[in-house]
């Protein structure tokens, strides 16, 4: 039932966030105020200022994809419906985000959070970030860029000489592969590769993966950076393995690199006894 | 590429995405590793994977009797030597140096009594300057390092030359009676216990340092060991020792002089 009182949280974020912007006629209010409202911390609003970029608004794309009934009962291979409704959820939100940033006047979107839930019946796909722009009033391109790297991230690959171009993903969902009885029993007091699941379970990682390299190709990136590969059972098909993988797609910007050598620093502040390397990738 | 030079174990479609990786690289690494490992004069070719879902067989254990269950031990080292080699093999076919940031991880899913998913992902990296930095097997190097400790360990003369880990399942006695009643209200070692865990310990340590001396390294950084009981019960425990082993290159130390600094960050 978590599942379900988490969608209807976000069901909830979500109808806020469209009522409150009807409310104030979004597109008109950022045009005729000056003032920026970011969800950037001071911190990254500094360091993407020492860049010469500046917050311009915070935008909010959302997109609920249905799927139909009868999907979820347990059989083989890939649940085709519920994978085409994830992509979707997720195309559309994606591009309803480009248009709010477009409508505001940015160049892109950095920290995108991305907020994407799989419930029975629909998957609900929510992006969060904030619309960034270089100073001196440049035309923003026809298609901004989306990111779900910090502003900190997206200056250090500024100065490396890198650009963000969108964001990819792809996501699977797959059945369990079964075991007929005679094939456990025969292999109950064996060690044995269980050949069947390995494919099953290599297949719908693979499709996953490809899905999100084929969206990283068609955004003309060089590559794709920070990938979260996730998977797991869907909570309320457990028999269903759901794999996903978003990343930055970047493209080398033909600047050259301004981030100059590395040094070594020692932190001499209390933080830095909890620190731990592992913190530092993410996770 | 094509499929005929495909190992016979990876999957079709693994073919296929390993072949669009000549355009594009995928990462997982973080943008600080990612500009740290640039830095370093390499660059990302893919993610790697490999995975293999494994039944592990049963053995009797006797309640009152420490031993290794050699069995289970087989099981694990096999396990992961699959998806550990898989992923090697992707990186082989991205004509990879070496592989960073390799997370070796057991997942248990409900629909699998008694089996279990070994996975290994990493981020092949290959070479700017087209020097090859495979190890002396002429495989590519794995490593679970970071970017950021990779970056570092380039700097002091040192190359990653493998991913070694060693295992152990080790069932750990019950005492009797007569020894629990011996005990009770006095401060003792339990010297069978202590023996126990000790040489399960040692077994597993001794198996990682054997693997490190076959690749002929000078050492092994960031060694953990884990203790984990998976599906057997409490006596039965799995000692899991992994770490990276490093080799001298003969380069200079070029770590730059540490500087200290006062953070302002709360």
């Amino acid at each position: 039932m978590t599942s379900t009182a988490d969608g209807d949280a976000t069901a909830g974020n979500l109808r806020d966030t469209l009522l409150s912007l009807a409310a104030n006629g979004y597109a008109s209010r950022s045009k005729s105020q000056k003032g920026s409202t970011s969800d950037l911390s001071i911190d990254e609003a500094l360091v993407l200022h020492s860049i010469g970029w500046e917050p311009v608004e915070l935008v909010c794309g959302a997109a609920a994809f249905s799927i139909p009934a009868g999907i979820w009962t347990w059989t083989q291979g890939e649940v085709v419906a519920a994978s085409a409704a994830y992509a979707g959820a997720m195309g559309r939100a994606a591009a309803a985000l480009q248009a709010e940033c477009r409508a505001a006047g940015g160049h892109g979107v950095v920290g995108v959070r991305v907020d994407v839930t799989v419930e029975r019946h629909l998957v609900n796909a929510v992006m969060v970030g904030s619309a960034v722009a270089p100073g001196g009033g440049a035309r923003p391109p026809a298609m901004p860029f989306l990111s779900d790297l910090s502003g900190r991230d997206f200056t250090l690959l500024h100065l490396g000489g890198w650009d963000p171009v969108g964001l990819a993903f792809g996501a699977s969902f797959v059945n369990a592969p079964r075991r007929s009885v005679s094939a456990a029993m025969r292999q109950s007091s064996q060690n044995v590769e269980l050949t069947n699941y390995t494919e099953a379970l290599y297949a719908a990682r693979e499709s996953a993966m490809e899905r999100m390299q084929s969206i990283a190709g068609q955004l003309a990136g060089h590559g794709v950076v920070g990938v979260r590969v996730s998977e797991g059972p869907v909570p309320f098909a457990r028999h269903v393995l759901r794999f996903s993988a978003w990343g930055t797609v970047v493209k080398a910007s033909g600047r050259p690199d301004e981030l100059g050598p590395v040094s070594v620093v020692v932190p001499l502040d209390d933080a830095a006894l909890a620190f731990d390397a592992a913190s530092l990738r993410g996770r | 590429m094509s499929d005929a030079n495909l190992p016979a174990d990876l999957p079709r479609d693994a073919g296929k995405r390993l072949a669009e990786l000549k355009k594009l690289f995928t990462s997982d690494l973080s943008v600080n590793e990612f500009l740290l490992i640039k830095q370093a004069g390499f660059h990302p070719l893919g993610l790697v994977m490999g995975s293999s879902i494994y039944h592990t067989g049963i053995q009797t254990r006797k309640w009152s009797k420490s031993q290794e269950l050699t069995k289970l031990t087989e099981a694990m080292y096999n396990a992961r030597e699959l998806a550990m080699t898989r992923m090697e093999e992707e990186a082989e076919q991205l004509d990879a140096d070496g592989v960073v940031g390799v997370r070796l991880d057991v997942n248990y899913y409900e629909w699998g009594s008694d089996a279990a998913e070994f996975i290994a992902v990493g981020t092949a990296v290959k070479a700017e300057s087209g020097v090859s930095h495979r190890n002396r097997l002429g495989k590519p190097f794995t490593s679970d390092l970071s970017g950021q400790d990779f970056w570092t360990l380039m700097q002091t003369g040192h190359i990653p030359q493998g991913l070694v880990m060693g295992t152990c399942v080790y069932h750990i006695a019950h005492r009797g009676l007569a020894q629990t009643l011996g005990s009770v209200g006095q401060n003792v070692e339990l010297p069978n216990f202590t023996q126990a865990l000790y040489e399960a310990r040692e077994l597993a340590m001794t198996r990682m340092q054997e693997e490190a001396e076959r690749l002929g390294s000078t050492g092994i950084v960031g060694v953990r060991l884990e203790e984990k009981s998976h599906q057997w019960g409490s006596h039965t425990i799995e000692f899991l020792s992994i770490g990276t082993a490093v080799g001298d290159t003969g380069a200079a130390v070029t770590l730059p002089q540490p500087t200290t600094v006062i953070s302002l960050d709360n």
